[in-house]
């Protein structure tokens, strides 16, 4: 009877692929926990640059320093962080679901194939695509943040916005979109990155002494300068760390719907190797019985 | 009453301790930070930051970055920092050498502006902690 070992080849395949599965599994875990570890390394620095300009925000009602001021919009600049690969659940989807709701008029740089690929399939406007490595430095992103920088400098985007996938815990990432440029209401920026990280730590209590800045304009430049790459450094770190639990929870239910498979095919292998025997057994006694 | 003097680069805390007074390389040349300073934010260069607490005088040293003065508190954000005093001196002087070189042959080879200027970094980071390695002998 063909049927027997039509279903121990099935069996055959689908141990493997579970074998395959468990392995990324594997990987995904081990990733995902040094993905979180540098992510969560970088949020004092993130905090105190926070604070830092918090500072000068206090102090200067009349910041004249163009990333401090607010443009008529007439493109937004969005910066989306996806994953190169597949396999890790709804995380891309979720995240284009959040680009869809955005209007036609914004311009898109990416990271990332997936979102690279979605943005001209739905023909948005795509200035440029980048990719990162897994762990990244800081020197690796260097590009995106200057490109960014120049196209808003150029005056080709008006905002500088990041649309990535917060990392809430390992069940749970959401699609988030944050705006670090034009840096023109600082107080709520700082609340906000306070209440990101659920720091308890409130900022250094500020009198409101005069502070001393020399070549305050260039100072100012290159702390904004700072705070974006830095942000944007800390939104991919969190991006990767959700891919990667993303993916080890994706990969964790496919290993166990591929054992419960494993599990009904034995059966029926079982079953069908029975009755077999039994039609064998039947046929043998009808044999000796007809002689 | 001690300043509470913190260095953080995007790796880590470096440093958080209460210090005397630490004197910092700022790109409008040393400053020396006491308490009572006047509030004061301003760009550092990569140098060596001369650190003086009651029981020991260390120094490090840091990449490019902010420094911050308020109130009692100094913070210095910085791309990268480091304590040399544990560190050979001869793999320094290979480390400087090497940014040296690499940086020359950037240069030559038409690179990209934003990689020389990197490069022009790593050299002068290497160099800083030449300078901070010499200095706590």
């Amino acid at each position: 009877m063909a049927n027997t070992r039509d279903i121990r080849i099935r069996i055959k395949g689908v141990k493997n692929t579970r074998q395959i599965t468990r392995a990324m599994q594997m990987v995904a875990t081990s990733k995902m926990k040094k993905a979180q570890d540098s992510a969560r390394s970088g949020r004092p620095y993130a905090m105190l640059l926070a604070d830092i300009i918090g500072t000068i925000a206090d102090e200067f009602e009349e910041v004249t320093q163009s990333y401090f001021i607010e443009r008529p919009v007439k493109h937004r600049g969005i910066l989306v962080v996806s994953t190169d690969k597949g396999l890790c659940g709804g995380l891309n989807g979720n995240l284009f679901r959040e680009l869809s709701k955005i209007d036609k008029s914004a311009k898109f740089v990416s990271i990332g194939k997936r979102a690279s690929q979605y943005l001209s399939r739905t023909r948005r406007d795509l200035l440029a695509d980048f990719s990162v490595p897994d762990k990244p430095s800081f020197a690796d992103i260097r590009n995106i943040v200057e490109f960014m920088l120049r196209s808003y400098d150029e005056g080709r985007i008006d905002t500088i916005e990041v649309v990535y996938t917060s990392f809430i815990n390992t069940l749970r990432q959401e699609p988030e979109l944050i705006r670090l440029f034009p840096l023109n209401d600082l107080d709520s920026m700082v609340e906000k990155l306070h209440s990101r990280f659920q720091s308890d730590s409130s900022p250094y209590p500020k009198d409101n002494r005069e502070i001393l800045i020399e070549n305050k304009d260039v100072v100012l430049a290159e702390l904004a300068t700072l705070y974006l790459k830095q942000e944007i450094f800390q939104l991919i770190l969190e991006s990767q760390a959700s891919e990667h639990s993303a993916r080890m929870v994706a990969m964790k239910s496919a290993t166990d719907n591929a054992g419960s498979l494993i599990d009904d095919l034995t059966l029926q292998y079982n079953r069908a190797r029975q009755a077999a025997i039994t039609q064998e057994i039947l046929e043998i006694s009808a044999a000796s019985f007809s002689q | 009453m001690p300043i509470i003097l913190e260095i953080v680069t995007p790796d880590s805390v470096v440093f958080s301790e209460e210090v005397e007074h630490v004197v910092v390389p700022t790109v409008n040349g040393k400053i020396d930070l006491l308490q009572r300073h006047i509030p004061i934010i301003d760009r550092i260069m990569p140098g060596d930051i001369k650190i003086k607490s009651k029981k020991e005088e260390k120094i490090l040293a840091v990449g490019s970055g902010f420094v911050e003065s308020y109130g009692n508190k100094v913070s210095i954000i910085t791309d990268q920092a480091m304590d040399v005093s544990n560190e050979d001196e001869q793999v320094i002087d290979e480390a400087v050498a090497r940014a040296k070189a690499s940086l020359e042959e950037g240069k030559k080879s038409n690179m990209d502006q934003a990689q020389i200027e990197l490069l022009e970094a790593a050299a002068r980071f290497e160099m800083a902690k030449k300078i901070a390695r010499k200095k706590s002998g």
